[in-house]
């Protein structure tokens, strides 16, 4: 017996019996796998049989994919008016920018306070998913959110996102968020008056102008992101008001001036909404839908501080157009953005003060 | 306007500097405005902080122009901006 153990046929028998063995028991678990999987997969398609899924572009950027991400958001909105319970389906997403996800903070918020089912799946890419659990939209994202005027979102685990939204004007939130910006960027807090003013100036703008109808209507929404790679500070505003040019276009019970931007463009001579918002911004029109000639200096404010180097990478897309104002790119965008969204940064080559 | 925050260019007005330049220009002496050490400024709180002066309180642009010296280190174009909104407030009332 003892020398049939050692056979080389035996051993090569032996041997050949676990491979096969170990192979059977891989494949067992990889069908259970795939079973377990299949469950899933049905359960969920059941969850959400009568859900509308919006499927999120692979490049979820809204500063360098604005045409499709405004697509997304247009969707989305078509379900929030539709009163349609909604899937986000973001599995796909390789990419993902903090301008995108002030949006859907913004959108999450705004269907769950209606009432609204909203819902949704996790990107596949670590990177992309990193980022967005950072921001807090996961664990938000199965609370429930009453209709408020202000509202705070940052993740339950501490992340590098946090998101604020408010009806008005709020300069001492501005201060506090500087003075953590200040401290992260240059390791104690310091005074930005350049970023003081933007927030002022946004947070004013949608005040005034956001809803057509009614002063202080709409939120405002602000997401302060710390950015360790690059050393700086990103922050995202948006409002889902009018935006600004469609606030000139269409005349208010405040304002009894019709059809202001053909008047304007006759004075002023300028070719599309592009053209107008590089001469808002330059100054060049400092009159709002009021006519009057001391309002209408908030937009040229802000680009100010851009100019004076207090704030870096201003971007904005409100309605049809989007413009790089450190480069001077005003652009037409087919696929138009309802509402106002601006993007800028700070990091340590911007002014600051002492306190 | 009040109903944009509760520190707004009017309540500044209202409060503290109408009723301080008031007493200048009754005394007839100069308020100095240093706008130095703050968190910033926004436009509109300037704005209706010195135009209302025009616009509200009836005060002349020669009253204010001579009565008040605005400063700012940190932020010198602060001063020229001012200068700005006195003029247009000036220009609006006229």
């Amino acid at each position: 017996m003892k020398k049939r153990y050692k056979e080389r046929g035996y051993i090569n028998w032996i041997k050949s019996r676990n491979i096969k063995a170990a192979k059977r028991k891989r494949t067992h678990f990889k069908r259970l796998e795939a079973r377990k999987l299949a469950s899933v997969k049905k359960a969920r398609a059941q969850r959400y049989k009568n859900f509308t899924k919006v499927i999120a572009p692979h490049n979820l950027s809204l500063l360098n994919n604005t045409e499709s991400v405004n697509f997304f958001i247009a969707e989305l909105k078509s379900a929030y008016d539709n009163n349609e319970k909604t899937l986000v389906v973001l599995n796909q997403v390789d990419e993902i920018d903090y301008g995108s996800i002030v949006v859907l903070l913004s959108v999450m918020i705004k269907f769950k306070s209606k009432g609204l089912d909203f819902d949704g799946t996790l990107p596949e890419n670590k990177q992309a998913k990193k980022k967005l659990i950072n921001s807090g939209f996961f664990s938000n994202l199965f609370k429930h959110h009453d209709e408020n005027d202000y509202y705070e979102i940052s993740p339950e685990n501490g992340g590098n996102i946090c998101t604020h939204a408010q009806k008005k004007v709020d300069s001492e939130l501005g201060d506090r968020l500087i003075q953590q910006a200040s401290k992260f960027i240059w390791g104690n807090e310091k005074r930005c008056p350049g970023v003081q003013r933007t927030l002022i100036e946004l947070m004013q703008n949608t005040n005034n102008h956001a809803d057509a109808e009614k002063l202080g209507e709409k939120h405002w929404w602000l997401s302060v992101s710390f950015d360790e790679v690059n050393h700086s500070v990103s922050f995202a505003f948006v409002d889902f008001g009018v935006g600004i040019f469609e606030n000139l276009k269409n005349p208010t019970q405040k304002n009894m001036l019709k059809n202001l931007t053909e008047k304007l463009s006759e004075l002023f001579h300028f070719n599309d909404n592009a053209e107008l918002l590089s001469m808002i911004l330059s100054g060049q029109l400092h009159k709002t839908v009021t006519g009057k000639k001391y309002r209408g200096k908030g937009l040229p404010g802000v680009a100010q501080a851009c100019e004076r180097k207090q704030i870096r990478n201003l971007r904005f897309i409100t309605n049809d157009v989007s413009a790089d104002v450190n480069k001077g790119l005003f652009e037409l965008l087919e696929m138009p953005f309802h509402g106002t969204f601006v993007y800028w940064e700070l990091d340590a080559t911007n002014e600051n003060f002492e306190y | 306007m009040e109903i944009e925050g509760k520190f707004s260019g009017e309540v500044f007005r209202k409060e503290y500097l109408y009723p301080k330049l008031r007493a200048c220009i009754e005394n007839d002496s100069k308020l100095v405005i240093v706008l130095d050490g703050t968190a910033g400024y926004g436009t509109s709180f300037l704005e209706e902080a010195f135009g209302g002066l025009i616009r509200h309180n009836n005060l002349t642009h020669a009253e204010i122009m001579s009565h008040i010296s605005v400063v700012s280190e940190e932020q010198p174009y602060l001063v020229d901006d001012i200068n700005d909104y006195l003029a247009d407030a000036e220009i609006t009332e006229d």
